[in-house]
């Protein structure tokens, strides 16, 4: 009986180590590495976006562009491994690299929104600005000239020739 | 002076106040074109964070170490790969005239995401692991890139004018295009020859 059952679990366990399963195990990894690295290279990049967005609206991303970095060397390693057939790593890889990246995103995204409302402020301020000061200049500048004016007429009537005797 | 003379005075005078007080909005407003060429940089050091002591009679199984930099000047944040490759003297490097990669495959890449203005510099370890010589030829089995190992399986002829056995370990920069939503090849090698000597 006991033969029987030591028979048996060899009989499982030289089916588990046979090529066709351990060759079906290997592929249902790419299978599942693939995507999860393809998914990663797709949520980095729209990140990558999204912090130009960020940048373009007048946004400081440096430290969203050292997060990115940190995405990058993940995805790379995932790259490699996957390469080398390394599929269980190329995927964990990969999925560190798309949590990052997702973050990333969120944050640049908030980031690209406040930009955007700080620069529509100081566009406001500023064009209130420059605005008074257009105003106040071509107001000084219209007094200034009318006083200037004023003056001027007054310094040439008192340079006006007194009639004088003719008597000699 | 007369009035005249005075008032034209007056009103340029108002006038350069006037475009002074307007170029705060101005600026906001009007896109000013830069001037600035936009362009990236790539390097390799030596060991010591230097252009000197590269590598180059390199022995199988010891380790040899390099820096690899990028420097971004596009104008924005840029996304850079740098692939890693192997050659012997007779494989093609990449085209810099048609601004082709070379075709060989990449052993091992980098990612880097840049600033603009500033630049990124990343470690490279590289040792040769497995080598086959032969009287006139050489054939390098596997490589180890920053821990990890690659097969390579590429041979080299003796190089009998400069005595060795020659292979260039070299680096790609390419860029991600927004556009078109990949990575281009950016134009930009550069490598470091590697005479691989009896361990």
């Amino acid at each position: 009986m006991s033969n029987l059952r030591l028979l048996l679990i060899l009989l499982v366990l030289s089916a588990f180590m046979s090529p066709p399963f351990i060759l079906r195990t290997h592929a249902s990894s790419q299978v599942v590495a693939a995507p999860a690295v393809s998914r990663a290279e797709e949520v980095l990049a729209s990140a990558y976006e999204a912090v130009l967005e960020a940048e373009g609206a007048g946004a400081n991303v440096s430290a969203l562009v050292a997060r990115l970095s940190e995405a990058g060397e993940l995805l790379a390693q995932a790259q490699v491994s996957y390469r080398l057939e390394d599929f269980d790593g190329a995927a964990r890889f990969a999925d560190l690299c798309g949590e990052i990246g997702e973050e990333v995103k969120v944050e640049a995204h908030g980031l690209r929104d406040q930009a955007v409302l700080e620069a529509g402020q100081r566009f406001r301020w500023t064009m209130i600005g420059s605005i008074v000061g257009v105003v106040a200049i071509l107001c000084l500048s219209l007094l200034g000239w009318r006083a200037f004016k004023r003056r001027y007429y007054g310094r040439l009537l008192e340079m006006r020739p007194e009639v004088g005797s003719d008597e000699s | 002076m007369n009035l005249e003379d005075y008032r034209t005075v007056f009103a340029v005078t108002s006038l350069a106040l006037v475009l002074v007080a307007a170029f705060p909005t101005l600026s906001l407003v009007v896109p000013f074109p830069r001037s600035a060429e936009r362009f990236s940089e790539l390097w390799v050091l030596g060991p010591n964070h230097m252009a000197e002591d590269y590598p180059f009679n390199v022995r199988v199984g010891e380790e040899y170490r390099v820096f690899v930099g990028v420097g971004n000047h596009m104008g924005s944040s840029a996304y850079y790969t740098v692939y890693v490759k192997l050659r012997n003297q007779t494989q093609p490097l990449p085209n810099a005239t048609e601004s082709m990669p070379s075709p060989l495959l990449p052993l091992y890449e980098l990612r880097a995401f840049v600033l603009d203005g500033e630049s990124w510099e990343a470690p490279l370890a590289f040792e040769f692991l497995e080598v086959s010589r032969f009287e006139n030829s050489c054939l390098v089995h596997r490589v180890m890139i920053n821990d990890v190992v690659f097969s390579v399986d590429s041979p080299s002829t003796r190089d009998s004018e400069n005595n060795g056995f020659y292979y260039q370990l070299f680096f790609e920069l390419w860029l991600y295009n927004v556009t078109s939503q990949s990575f281009r090849f950016h134009n930009r090698f550069v490598g470091i020859w590697l005479n691989v000597t009896a361990s």
